[in-house]
């Protein structure tokens, strides 16, 4: 993963019941501290609700919602093939909130929802 | 013996009221702004309900965590939103996955090599979706979130292979659903690999290369 992907990626957060952005460095070590867990201990972590005791951090808020419905036409379908390293980042960065990434970022939004170079199998 | 062409995802899912009905479905890869919609349009609704596993998870948050926790486990995640046809013929989300790949195959004793790991699944509850987002035939899609990570494990070179784990907050129901989807229960006395720093519960469950392969097969005629 490029650095710069992983960096923005850590710097999406905002720190609960706190009006100041997390550092860097403290979403760092909560992401290292769950990584200590299995991915079972995980999952019964977020099903009780306690993830937000060892992950204490939220997207930063003020997101719009998007609409409920959408038109076939707009729908662009996964990939069921492997992805490459590119259409990976790519997705890493669609799954930040929305204002990060206002900033122009050249044919974003179509290497998410169809990833180039890659078709469906048929 | 020419390979075999890689399998789509499926477009059609069984109507959950009635199986013998087929209802459509699409599958785009998961963004921000779908959890963002899950999570206020879908969570509070799921929160009331008391008997769901996932009552309590909050996708906008479990999709940047589960890829930063993976990442630094060097693994990769595949997030997918799950869309159904509501009643004024456009789409509207109905399932949510995070499924890991290329993670250690559960069965240690079969000599076989990594699998994909089903890690979060979530079915919008149908009661919701009709009433709510006027959808007619809410689509069963326990099979389907099963076959997606079968269809991504065989493309990726991993046969099929899947595991899972059942969150105990499911209770013994949501073993049932897993048994009626045709995956192999682990035995609670089998070890688990290395790299799971874990004891069994009893709760894992898996798919080897042929059950794998039936599934898929199975669903073939809706792709």
């Amino acid at each position: 993963m490029e650095l710069a992907v992983w960096h923005s990626f850590m710097s999406e957060f905002m720190l609960l019941d706190a009006e100041t952005p997390a550092t860097v460095e403290a979403v760092v070590e909560a992401v290292v501290r769950l990584s200590a867990f299995s991915e079972e201990q995980l999952l019964e972590m977020v099903s009780a609700g306690k993830l937000h005791e060892m992950f204490p951090f939220r997207p930063i808020s003020g997101q719009s919602v998007p609409p409920d419905y959408v038109s076939e036409g707009e729908l662009v379908e996964a990939s069921a093939l492997p992805l490459s390293r590119e259409q990976r980042n790519a997705l890493l960065e669609a799954s930040l909130p929305a204002a990060e990434r206002a900033k122009p970022r050249q044919g974003f939004s179509r290497s998410i929802r169809r990833p180039a170079g890659r078709k469906q199998p048929r | 013996m020419g390979s075999k062409p890689a399998r789509r995802f499926v477009r059609y899912a069984p109507s959950k009221a009635n199986k013998a009905r087929v209802v459509d479905i699409r599958i785009t890869d998961m963004t921000a702004a779908d959890t963002i919609w899950w999570d206020s349009r879908i969570g509070p609704r799921h929160a009331r309900i008391t008997t769901r596993a996932d009552r309590l998870w909050s996708w906008s948050m479990l999709l940047p965590m589960c890829n930063l926790v993976q990442l630094v486990k060097r693994r990769v995640c595949r997030s997918l939103v799950i869309w159904t046809r509501a009643g004024n013929r456009q789409f509207v989300r109905a399932g949510m996955s995070i499924l890991i790949e290329r993670y250690p195959y559960l069965d240690v004793a079969a000599p076989a090599g990594d699998s994909h790991f089903v890690w979060f699944i979530s079915a919008a509850d149908s009661g919701v979706l009709s009433a709510q987002f006027g959808v007619a035939e809410p689509p069963a899609l326990g099979r389907i979130f099963l076959d997606n990570g079968v269809v991504l494990s065989q493309n990726g070179g991993f046969a099929g292979r899947i595991g899972l784990h059942a969150a105990s907050a499911g209770g013994p129901s949501l073993l049932t659903v897993y048994v009626k989807c045709g995956l192999s229960r682990l035995p609670s006395a089998a070890p688990l690999p290395g790299s799971i720093r874990r004891k069994n519960d009893g709760r894992f469950f898996y798919a080897d290369e042929l059950v794998a392969e039936a599934l898929a097969s199975a669903l073939d005629p809706a792709r």
